[in-house]
């Protein structure tokens, strides 16, 4: 039973924090856990690229969704997508206009929204239905009823967005980071990124003839090469380099369709990144 | 003809091209390009005000009444603030017992959010017949229209984030709690000053709660205290790391609010408490 304290004029529920700043951080390495409890842990999230995939129309939409489609009944999915071109051009009339970059990462998800609606659409005589933050609990609903629920990736940081470790204010969690946050709180099975590459690469392929893909690597390996370009955000790395539940992602090619089959049955296609952090029983 | 053009296999409209459009939003190239860049301030009038949970909620009636007397003669006075609640015993009650189950941090953020939010109503309703109103994450927009209408708005401290909250390196509670939530909106706001009001002069070089030989600190930079690797902190570490990547904001205080006239002081530009500056 919970005791009532208030020998120092604040009343305290009496728990293993009272009193506590919650910021020591000798407290806090005792709140550790190296794995903790899931959720939702047969789901696989599956983002879907909005510049690399979306952009790209029904050459690319459609087979995606065949394939997605004739994996439903297999594996349990949630459809995650970007906002693309459009989500550039906002960030970039807005950051013209001088916007604050709490105000570009409150305005950018309108734009993905278009693009889950379109994916709903398109996967609707599939079980596709629209999926929206309020209803995140309600997840294993949708899924044991056989739907295939479709969300936006940009998490809902809004105007509370992190000031950028760059000074271009440009927010650095977009899509990527929202949809693997998402797959990391309920446990998640897998979390697969769809874009255009068949991975990620030494270099940019499109640049460099001789760039190779680089089928395996760590987070902290990742962000230690400082590529000037990736096909993931960089925050990604940064935040599976915390991981407790989900500790890899894979990063495959959707132009080849059959990848994401491939993926979801664990074969290795495409470039997969694991967590730095050791997993639990491990030695640190 | 099609009407869809594309270019590099991919749609296109006219005037789509910037300098964002040739690479990732992760590319140094493109960002780089937007280096130092200015931002306009969205209310650079308004203060930001943290009352804080256990430090002030939690003594009940004797520290919080005082304290809303002074900010009602501030409001009276022409000076404008949003007034953002902390957690305190309750929200440490239930991250226990989160902790105790090993629930993942996002959890642990959305569970969080509870009780910043009955403070938040709680000052509402005191503060109701001074023209107190609730404002919520989706209500920010309309702070302009509470403001002119001499409303006082009132939210909860914790950020929207939610299960997105990212896990920290050590401990999974989650760094981004109730001082960091207002730091990040007065950010955005471009706000005049972010004030917390606390049951402390400021910062010391110890608790002083646990150790009565601490010293008073009046001014320090957030640089310093990170770089001193101090085991405890008077905010939470993470608005200490965000000041120093700040466009606006980037000095804070922090002021006791249990000793009368401090608050009013400190709107009106006095120096009391502890400032602490980025760096």
């Amino acid at each position: 039973m919970s005791q009532l304290l208030a020998d120092d004029g604040r009343t305290h529920v009496k728990s293993g924090l009272m009193r506590e700043s919650l910021v020591s951080r000798k407290l806090l390495a005792q709140t550790d856990a190296e794995t903790v409890k899931v959720m939702v842990p047969d789901v696989n999230l599956i983002a879907v690229g909005g510049r690399s995939i979306m952009d790209r129309g029904a050459e690319a939409i459609l087979p995606l969704v065949e394939m997605i489609a004739s994996q439903k009944g297999k594996h349990k999915m949630v459809i995650g997508v970007g906002g693309g071109a459009r989500a550039r051009h906002t960030y970039a009339i807005g950051l013209d206009l001088g916007l604050p970059i709490g105000g570009l990462a409150r305005i950018v998800g309108s734009v993905e929204e278009n693009n889950r609606d379109i994916l709903q659409f398109l996967l609707a005589p599939h079980g596709g239905i629209t999926f929206i933050k309020e209803h995140f609990q309600d997840m294993q609903l949708f899924l044991n009823n056989g739907m295939i629920p479709v969300c936006i990736g940009q998490p809902p940081y809004h105007f509370w967005e992190p000031p950028s470790r760059d000074t271009s204010g440009i927010p650095e969690n977009g899509p990527d980071v929202g949809l693997y946050q998402m797959a990391e709180v309920v446990g998640a099975r897998r979390f697969i990124l769809i874009k255009d590459v068949d991975g990620v690469f030494t270099d940019n392929p499109r640049r460099n003839p001789k760039a190779t893909l680089i089928p395996d690597i760590t987070t902290r390996e990742l962000l230690e090469r400082d590529l000037p370009d990736l096909p993931i955000e960089r925050e990604l790395l940064r935040t599976l380099d915390n991981a407790r539940s989900l500790r890899q992602v894979q990063v495959i090619n959707g132009l080849v369709p059959d990848n994401l089959r491939r993926a979801l049955n664990g074969e290795a296609v495409g470039t997969i990144i694991h967590s730095s952090r050791p997993a639990a029983g491990a030695a640190r | 003809m099609s009407v869809t053009q594309k270019r590099d296999g991919k749609i296109w409209i006219e005037g789509i091209d910037n300098a964002l459009s040739e690479e990732s939003l992760s590319g140094r190239a493109g960002r780089a390009r937007y280096a130092d860049r200015e931002s306009v301030s969205v209310l650079p009038d308004l203060w930001v005000l943290k009352i804080g949970g256990q430090s002030i909620m939690d003594r009940g009636g004797a520290a919080v009444h005082p304290i809303l007397e002074e900010l009602v003669a501030a409001k009276k006075a022409g000076i404008h603030y949003l007034l953002g609640a902390g957690g305190g015993t309750r929200a440490r009650h239930v991250y226990s017992l989160a902790l105790d189950l090993k629930l993942p941090t996002g959890v642990m953020a959305h569970l969080g959010g509870g009780v910043p939010n009955q403070n938040a109503r709680m000052l509402q309703l005191l503060l109701a017949q001074h023209g107190g109103i609730m404002c919520y994450p989706d209500d920010m927009e309309k702070l302009p229209f509470f403001l002119n209408a001499g409303c006082i708005p009132i939210c909860s401290g914790m950020p929207p984030f939610q299960f997105w909250e990212k896990n920290s390196a050590i401990g999974l509670l989650p760094s981004n709690r109730t001082d960091a939530g207002v730091y990040l909106l007065a950010e955005f706001l471009g706000a005049k000053g972010m004030i917390y009001i606390k049951d402390e002069d400021g910062l010391y070089t110890d608790d002083p709660k646990k150790n009565p030989q601490a010293k008073f600190i009046p001014e320090t930079t957030a640089k310093a205290l990170l770089d001193s690797e101090q085991d405890d902190l008077v905010v939470e570490r993470v608005v200490l790391e965000y000041m120093l990547r700040a466009r606006k904001v980037k000095q804070i205080r922090i002021v006791n609010g249990l000793k009368k006239g401090r608050v009013t002081a400190a709107l009106r530009g006095e120096n009391v408490g502890t400032l602490i500056r980025a760096q």
